[in-house]
């Protein structure tokens, strides 16, 4: 059943929209009521776009730009993996206050590669897992419909429980309620190419940082890549050995424009948040996972009874 | 500048030295003992020897040493057995050790010596677990005076046969260390005022870490810990440093942090650990 839902209504609950738009006016036609909606209502309104249409929202916005925080979705979103914390501190911040809040977020933008475009899925599947039980606000989610694979906008609708265009506002028939346990349970696609594969246990966890570094080293990334991954592979073989069943696998390839090293074991995390958002200093845990989404370029971490893995790409 | 990093021997002697030996093999112990007492004779220090084992190294084959019984009896060597060192007086007081060890350093320098040089058996100290706190906190505060006092260095006999987990716990504590089968992952010593973290420390070190800045003597205004030398640090090792920082700031006392990579004040930043305690991020002098 579709149901009309009225956009002018003050949100109750928090309201996930994809919106559908083909070039840059449908665009405007969409996210601008959107967000002047919002300032008409004194709603704080955070918006995170790539540079072009962040430049465009702005000049469309004239004078009102000034009152709407810009993020770069390019920065914010580079790992997709670390935009649910920017969007729960912005929620902490505002509704805490007692303000609404309205939300612009285009993480899965034309041009993404495939692999980022997953999580990016599973991000927003996981957005409705995050706040779907807490306070009211609004997050519009635009979707290139004309240049993003039919299959991201497939996923769109079953990550969304509104769709909309700059016509029309209804709910998404392919909505699918806790869609992110199945996706967060998925096992990762398998490498093509050759592994280099190893086992650590106790005892190996600097063995283990000085191999992951080795390997970025001579694949050629810079200095900072290398240290980045070398705390990786640290606070994640350390997980394994504390959490994850007392040991874990390492593997490392190379893929099209990209280093990739992972770590598996046989724990399994039970919170599929976990990582994405800023832990409490007196939070037992998280941290490690925290600082690896922040620092690395792609993570993706999946969990099931069947155990943990924790793909980082870095891109060369 | 100290001088800092493992030993497979000792080649040469220098102010501020702090030794840690693990006794493997009791050959290179000599020859290390030899070469440590020797030269400091060449620099014209006092030597102190403690302990039965260090006294017998002594009265071996020496041919780079005058006669033992005429240092003796020319005041340019003591000696004190490990009952004479550390039983006699009761319970082991770093403090009071301390309070020892500099007057006899300020002894030797108003004989007209460059400073006091100092050979000691520390194993019955690390054997003794009610004991090896106390080891810990004595051996920070002998790094300090060795450092910045008016010229004693010391070389610690340990006994190979110690618990890994003794063994790399005083090693940790001493700028040179001469431990083949239990390398410790870091050092942490005194130099020109700061305080220098050396190595590597992970999850699996930091309690270690914990226990040696909690006993590290820090006097005035602002602590500096030196983390150029820092090879990795892992979040669990900044989380020490932040809730050392902590309770220094109890103490009126603020630490700044030289040297900290890229990597670690990014650390510092996404893990807000300045709300912990605020830290002052300071650059290595070019």
């Amino acid at each position: 059943m579709t149901a009309p839902i009225h956009s002018g209504l003050p949100a109750t609950g928090f309201d996930h929209e994809a919106l559908f738009y083909r070039g840059d006016a449908e665009f405007l036609a969409g996210v601008l009521p959107f967000v002047q909606g919002g300032l008409e209502r004194d709603e704080a309104v955070v918006v995170a776009e790539p540079a072009p249409r962040l430049a465009l929202l702005r000049d469309a916005l004239g004078d009102d730009a000034h009152v709407v925080e810009f993020h770069d979705m390019a920065e914010i979103g580079l790992n997709p993996a670390r935009i649910i914390g920017v969007w729960s501190a912005a929620v902490d911040r505002h509704t805490t206050a007692g303000r609404g809040l309205r939300g612009v977020g285009e993480p899965a933008w034309h041009g993404r590669r495939a692999v980022e475009l997953v999580e990016c899925q599973l991000h927003e599947l996981l957005l409705n897992h995050a706040f779907g039980s807490g306070p009211a606000w609004r997050l519009m989610c635009p979707y290139d419909e004309k240049n993003l694979p039919r299959s991201v906008c497939h996923g769109a609708l079953r990550a969304h429980p509104v769709r909309s265009t700059s016509t029309e506002r209804t709910a998404s028939d392919a909505y699918v309620p806790d869609g992110h346990a199945a996706a967060f349970a998925a096992a990762l696609g398998r490498p093509t190419d050759a592994v280099l594969r190893g086992i650590y246990g106790p005892g190996d966890v600097p063995a283990t940082r000085r191999t992951v570094a080795q390997y970025a080293r001579s694949c050629g990334l810079p200095a900072d890549r290398v240290d980045a991954l070398e705390l990786a592979a640290s606070e994640l073989a350390t997980n394994s050995i504390r959490h994850g069943g007392g040991n874990g696998t390492l593997a490392m390839w190379l893929e099209s424009g990209a280093v990739v090293v992972e770590f598996s074991d046989a724990g399994q995390l039970l919170d599929p948040l976990i990582g994405r958002t800023m832990p409490r200093q007196d939070q037992e845990g998280g941290r490690g996972l925290y600082l690896v989404n922040q620092l690395c370029d792609l993570v993706q971490l999946r969990s099931s009874p069947s155990g943990t893995t924790i793909r980082i790409t870095t891109w060369r | 500048m100290r001088a800092q990093g493992l030993l497979s021997e000792v080649t040469a002697v220098g102010a501020g030295d702090h030794v840690c030996w693990v006794n493997d093999d009791p050959g290179a112990f000599d020859a290390a003992v030899h070469e440590f007492v020797a030269g400091g004779l060449a620099r014209g220090e006092r030597l102190l020897c403690v302990g039965e084992r260090v006294i017998d190294s002594l009265r071996g084959e020496n041919p780079s040493l005058a006669d033992m019984d005429t240092l003796l009896a020319d005041g340019v060597l003591e000696t004190l057995t490990v009952a004479q060192a550390y039983d006699a007086t009761g319970r082991f007081v770093p403090e009071r050790q301390l309070e020892f060890y500099d007057a006899a350093t300020r002894r030797a320098i108003s004989d007209g010596y460059r400073g006091l040089r100092v050979v000691a058996d520390v194993s019955p100290l690390a054997d003794d677990p009610a004991r090896r706190t106390d080891l810990i906190r004595w051996e920070r505060l002998a790094d300090d005076y060795a450092a910045h006092g008016p010229g004693m260095s010391a070389m610690c006999l340990y006994r190979a046969d110690l618990s890994p987990e003794a063994l790399t716990e005083a090693a940790s504590g001493h700028p040179l260390v001469h431990s083949p089968d239990h390398v410790p992952d870091f050092r942490i010593f005194f130099d020109d005022g700061r305080l220098v973290l050396a190595g590597s420390i992970d999850t699996f070190g930091a309690d270690r870490l914990a226990r040696a800045l909690a006993s590290s003597p820090v006097s005035g205004a602002t602590v500096t810990l030196d983390l150029g030398r820092t090879e990795f640090i892992d979040l669990a090792g900044c989380r020490t440093i932040a809730t050392w920082a902590r309770q220094l700031r109890g103490r009126s006392v603020q630490l700044a942090v030289l040297g900290a990579s890229r990597l670690v004040q990014q650390m510092w930043q996404l893990l807000a650990l300045a709300d912990v305690a605020p830290v002052t991020f300071l650059e290595t002098p070019a």
